[in-house]
């Protein structure tokens, strides 16, 4: 038993420890799982993914990763929404946000050349992002709550109900 | 006892040292002489799309940093990727650049634009210095025409139109 849970905490460090106290900092700032959701692809929705799954820390290690929401300023996830991701070098991916509204690339799937391009459909209404992303690949790293000076606000497909497709109501 | 030329040699260390050891002029001014203000309109809107999105040098801890409409905006109120972008940020954005190595900017500017890879600005974008964003232009292609040549106060606006399409 004892050795069970030195495995155990071991793994946990050997999964969640990083020698790099920028980047320690801006895991411990990210707080702790929500209750009742453990760590898997359903957690921590709108937050930045890559600070932990960076390939070093966490796994699966992404090479993209975000929260798609279907309104503008709302808080209700956009499942099944299509997030089509195109490189520089023409390579495109397309990735599937599921209840959480999450969405991942396994970097082991695709490692997109920068700037990327990205856009959102669902239900026959595609929402383009405006810029381009220059070299982060957690979409939270930009786009948090509320918008500002410094936040585009979170990802979103539509601006209001009015426009969301038929059935798209979250 | 000490040799006369051990004795030369020591003063000449001191002498060279103290110099090079002083510490800067506190009150040295450095007068700013950078490119052309009322051209850099068409090299700040390719800028802030290829360079200044809020993942790159549209953020405050950025050394080099720009504003406008792809990133970080001036005014509060402003969003990225909202309203377009202010004469303000325009301003914000050419002072940052220009300030960012005035010494060089000004010689680069007083030869006509020759050699600008003096500017860290010029060798991080062409990616011959290490930058986390990688090689943004190549020596020659309109993105790399649209900043030297507005070095060289003759903005290639065609080149800077191009570039913000490119690709």
């Amino acid at each position: 038993m004892v050795k069970r849970s030195l495995f155990g905490v071991l793994t946990m460090l050997a999964t969640t420890c990083t020698l790099d106290p920028v980047q320690s900092e801006a895991i411990a700032d990210l707080g702790g799982e929500a209750p009742g959701i453990p760590p898997g692809p359903l957690h921590r929705p709108g937050q930045p993914c890559l600070v932990c799954h960076d390939g070093s820390t966490a796994r699966p290690a992404m090479s993209v990763g975000g929260t798609v929401y279907a309104l503008l300023g709302a808080t209700a996830p956009l499942s099944g929404a299509g997030v089509e991701l195109t490189a520089e070098d023409g390579s495109t991916f397309l990735a599937r946000t599921n209840v959480a509204g999450n969405f991942y690339v396994e970097a082991a799937a695709w490692q997109p050349v920068y700037p990327l391009r990205v856009a959102v459909a669902f239900g026959g209404l595609t929402s383009t992002m405006s810029t381009i992303i220059g070299r982060d690949g957690s979409c939270a790293s930009c786009h948090v709550d509320p918008p500002s000076r410094i936040s585009a606000g979170r990802v979103y497909l539509a601006p209001s109900a009015a426009l969301l497709p038929d059935g798209g109501a979250p | 006892m000490m040799f006369p030329f051990v004795k030369l040699t020591i003063a000449s260390l001191l002498a060279g040292a103290i110099p090079a050891c002083a510490a800067p002029d506190p009150n040295a001014t450095t007068t700013l002489a950078g490119p052309d203000r009322a051209s850099f309109d068409s090299v700040q809107a390719f800028l802030d799309h290829r360079c200044g999105t809020l993942d790159c040098h549209g953020t405050r801890y950025r050394n080099l940093r720009l504003w406008g409409h792809d990133g970080m905006r001036l005014a509060f109120g402003d969003v990225p990727g909202a309203s377009p972008t202010t004469s303000a940020e325009v301003d914000a954005s050419y002072a940052a650049i220009v300030a960012l190595e005035p010494e060089i900017m000004n010689a680069v500017v007083a030869d006509h634009g020759a050699h600008p890879e003096r500017l860290t600005l010029v060798r991080k974008a062409r990616g011959t210095e290490k930058h986390a964003g990688g090689a943004v232009v190549a020596v020659g292609d309109v993105r790399d025409v649209c900043i030297t040549s507005w070095l060289a106060s003759q903005t290639d606006e065609t080149a800077c139109a191009a570039a913000l399409v490119y690709p």
